[in-house]
């Protein structure tokens, strides 16, 4: 079998736990499928998964305990942005294609649209609103308003988020790298040329503060 | 009224983490039951409402097949909840497999290959979109197949192995898997098996409506790759539209071990031609005694196309095919 | 229990696109049943007819039941049939192999096989020994009484008790097996041909939009019951083949020949009219005239 270190290595604080049913389901009004059928009293084919137990989560969102119904189905953007007010992280395509949702799981960055919130309980969820520290922004953050980055800037949350996994990858990207590591965004005004410039700018605001 | 196509319809969702739970599940549920592994091709189904299961089953808290460790006789075995990034990076899987490590490299975007796992790389369905449209076609356990009319859009569709079904593999690591000689250990409750990787990909003409041999309640669980061949040369390159984020239209992995200048042995397998990656063993024999070099490799381009056929918008593949497994015998370093 | 396997096509039109697959387990059900009733339900040894020194005079010592070529013709097909019916439901109850090709291939022997018998059938056979006459029907509610044990007082032949009426050339149950697994085999025959259209042959290129969807379907769905009502009926031929008395049938099938004694016996001699050197039979004419 695999050893039991490099699952460790992989996976930190992360607890066991055996067969921990769906959670929410009777009683979603208040989640996502809320925000979709707004007073439209369409609710009712997502509420059909039976002998449910409702139940409360409990998300590491930014460093925050934050404690949420969540429907099984729920992706992790929906319930951020629309249980958790947490509207930086957009969604562009929903299909794991532009990255406008892209955050933090661990360190690692990983699509919103695409992950089911219940998959990321007891793990840390980073978005670009935890990126501010004790009001200092995160040099990648900076590193945008130094170079001016983004036109329309609706991808902005996501390739920040890209380019603060990318420097834990590699502080110190060639040009050429960074764009490979920031290849999972798309920016439909097609301003990469100013993105790369702002990705090259937080490597060295981010070497600098190291 | 419009399909809405971004809030998923419920499910039972379960998170087992024992693989054995997962099973039981999976036995449950039978056909009902959707495992879920990095999950970026099921979303698009839920989301579709073409596949509704009654079940999804989380595998993300199964440990026990996540990782990498050595393996039997000097081998490696990775975990098949392992994602493409920790296997793309991987000091063991550079330093000795190389191949897979740039093939899970090249798989669609860092957020996907961060999230998205080998075993379902490997297991992953055809991107045909008239299957993915829902019709009824062969594949979906109709009657039909829409791609393989004249008047059909098949750009990306085989040119060898069809049988009925022209949809094709997508897969980037199945094809290195093929030429690593590796193994795929299944799971299920009656019992452990194994398959080589050549024999785990199946075609239309054996089954049309799955890509494997998994079954309902089959799981995949470990890639054992064998000790790599001393002093292997390899090669690995996928065509694509873009160069982020999309399938291949071609890929091939090859490795060759050379002696005093000639081929040894060699595996060249092509990717994205057929309904599954094809080893190609006559260009394998063929090669057998010559030298790596551009006409060995052309030699080896001709051989590979041989009874290839294309449908009205693909025959760019046959080129395409040709040339790469040229340039896999004549560039492999 | 569905019948059908339904599915919406890209048009938003819901249309059949093959029988359901639990039919295959109902035909080997009902063949099972079948089988076992009637292996417990009418053992009992009907007695034969006796045998009569005046017909028995001037006849060969063998009769031949079966020429060459319909002992030909009904070996290929049976095997065709085989090769059909494995080919197409192996796969489906779970045992995987390529069988596509394969199947129409053997379908391709069939239809041949067929057309022979048609062929032969009019050209060196008499057509109507196989009709089902009014002497048929009385023959059959005889042998039906006889063999559950009832008297034979309808019995036109030899004696009194329960004695198996004679037939002509081919007992009334073998004319109801030839023509219900004649219908089946022209069902799966013609749409088998149609559904060649749906696959790369060497005979026309492939044409999947021939026919409508609805009519596609219901081309699957014929195929499909015809292959299924092919299982039964299989099971069937296959139980009567074996059972002891009448494995001089059988045997006929194979070398041609049955005993004069057998002769005598099972088949009516008006009805079946023997040469004097055994070579060939031929019915004094049509039945029910």
């Amino acid at each position: 079998m695999l050893q039991p270190e490099v699952i460790q290595a992989r996976r930190g604080g992360f607890t066991r736990r055996k067969f921990i049913k769906g959670v929410v389901a009777a009683g979603a009004t208040a989640s996502a499928a809320g925000y979709l059928f707004r007073g439209s009293g369409a609710l009712s084919p997502f509420l059909t998964a039976q002998g449910a137990v409702e139940r409360l989560v409990t998300l590491n969102v930014n460093g925050q305990q934050r404690r949420v119904e969540v429907p099984r189905q729920e992706t992790l953007a929906m319930t951020l942005r629309y249980q958790l007010g947490l509207t930086g992280t957009k969604l562009g395509c929903d299909r794991a294609e532009c990255g406008a949702c892209t955050l933090l799981i661990d360190g690692v960055t990983h699509y919103g649209c695409s992950i089911l919130t219940h998959t990321v309980r007891g793990r840390e969820v980073t978005t670009i609103e935890g990126l501010e520290r004790n009001g200092e922004m995160h040099p990648v953050q900076q590193a945008v308003l130094d170079e001016g980055g983004f036109q329309c800037a609706f991808c902005a949350p996501g390739f920040v988020m890209s380019m603060v996994g990318m420097l834990d990858r590699n502080p110190n990207p060639t040009r050429e790298e960074a764009a490979e590591l920031l290849a999972g965004n798309l920016c439909r005004c097609g301003d990469y040329d100013k993105i790369l410039n702002t990705a090259m700018r937080a490597a060295e605001l981010s070497g600098a503060r190291a | 009224m419009a399909v809405i196509r971004d809030m998923i319809p419920p499910f039972e969702l379960y998170q087992p983490a024992e693989i054995d739970d997962a099973l039981r599940l999976m036995d449950q549920y039978g056909d009902q039951g959707w495992v879920l592994a990095g999950g970026l091709d099921t979303f698009d189904w839920f989301k579709d409402r073409i596949k509704r299961p009654q079940a999804v089953i989380d595998l993300a808290a199964v440990e026990e097949i996540r990782g990498i460790a050595a393996g039997a006789d000097g081998g490696l075995e990775i975990g098949a909840m392992t994602s493409l990034t920790d296997v793309a990076d991987h000091a063991d899987v550079q330093g000795r497999y190389p191949l897979l490590a740039e093939a899970a490299g090249l798989v669609a975007t860092p957020q996907i290959r961060n999230q998205g796992t080998l075993g379902g790389n490997i297991v992953q369905d055809t991107r045909c979109w008239y299957y993915r449209s829902g019709w009824p076609c062969y594949r979906a356990g109709g009657n039909i197949c829409y791609a393989a009319t004249a008047r059909s859009m098949n750009r990306e569709h085989c040119i060898v192995g069809a049988s009925r079904c022209v949809a094709v593999n997508p897969s980037d690591t199945a094809p290195a898997l093929v030429a690593l000689d590796a193994e795929m250990v299944v799971a299920s409750s009656s019992g452990e098996r194994t398959f080589p990787a050549a024999d785990f990909f199946i075609g239309p003409d054996i089954d049309i409506e799955r890509m494997t041999v998994l079954e309902p309640g089959d799981l995949l669980t470990r890639i054992a790759l064998p000790a790599p061949w001393e002093g292997a040369r390899w090669y690995f390159e996928k065509i694509r539209d873009r160069k982020s984020w999309d399938f291949s239209l071609v890929s091939v992995a090859s490795m060759l071990r050379v002696e005093g200048g000639a081929i040894a042995d060699a595996r060249i397998v092509v990717n994205s031609i057929a309904p599954f990656p094809v080893r190609m063993t006559a260009v394998e024999t063929a090669i057998r005694g010559r030298e790596p070099n551009e006409e060995t490799g052309q030699l080896a381009g001709e051989i590979a196309i041989e009874g290839a056929r294309a449908l009205r918008h693909n025959d760019y593949k046959i080129a395409l095919t040709r040339n790469l497994v040229k340039r896999s015998i004549r560039d492999a370093a | 229990m569905e019948f059908l396997r339904r599915a919406l096509n890209p048009w938003g039109e819901n249309v059949p696109i093959g029988v359901s697959w639990d039919l295959i387990w109902a035909a080997v059900i009902v063949g099972s049943v079948f089988v076992v009733g009637h292996a417990l339900l009418v053992p009992k040894k009907v007695g034969a007819a006796e045998i009569d020194e005046d017909e028995a005079r001037g006849l060969p010592e063998k009769v031949q039941r079966h020429t060459v070529g319909a002992r030909g013709f009904h070996w290929s097909m049976s095997v065709a049939m085989f090769v059909l019916l494995i080919t197409a439901f192996f796969p489906v109850v779970g045992i995987r192999f390529p069988w596509v090709t394969i199947h129409w291939i053997a379908g391709v022997v069939l239809i041949l096989t067929v057309l022979y018998h048609i062929w032969h059938v009019f050209a060196k056979q008499d057509f109507w020994t196989m009709w089902i006459g009014r002497r048929d029907v009385e023959e059959g509610r005889d042998s039906l009484k006889a063999a559950l044990g009832r008297s034979g007082e309808g019995e036109a032949g030899a004696g009194s008790g329960s004695r198996r009426p004679r037939a002509g050339k081919y007992p009334v149950d073998q004319k109801m097996f030839h023509h219900a697994a004649m219908i089946v085999t022209i069902g799966a025959v013609v749409t088998g041909i149609l559904m060649m259209f749906r696959i790369d042959n060497f005979l026309w290129a492939e044409n999947t939009y021939m026919f409508s969807d609805a009519a596609w379907g219901w081309i699957y769905v014929i195929h499909g019951i015809c292959g299924i009502g092919l299982i039964f009926l299989v099971i069937a031929h296959v139980y009567f083949a074996i059972r002891p008395e009448k494995r001089w049938m059988t045997w006929s099938m194979i070398h041609g020949l049955i005993d004069r004694e057998k002769y005598l016996q099972n088949h009516d001699p008006k009805r079946w009219v023997v040469a004097e050197s055994g070579s060939d039979a031929v019915e004094a004419g049509a039945d029910g005239d």
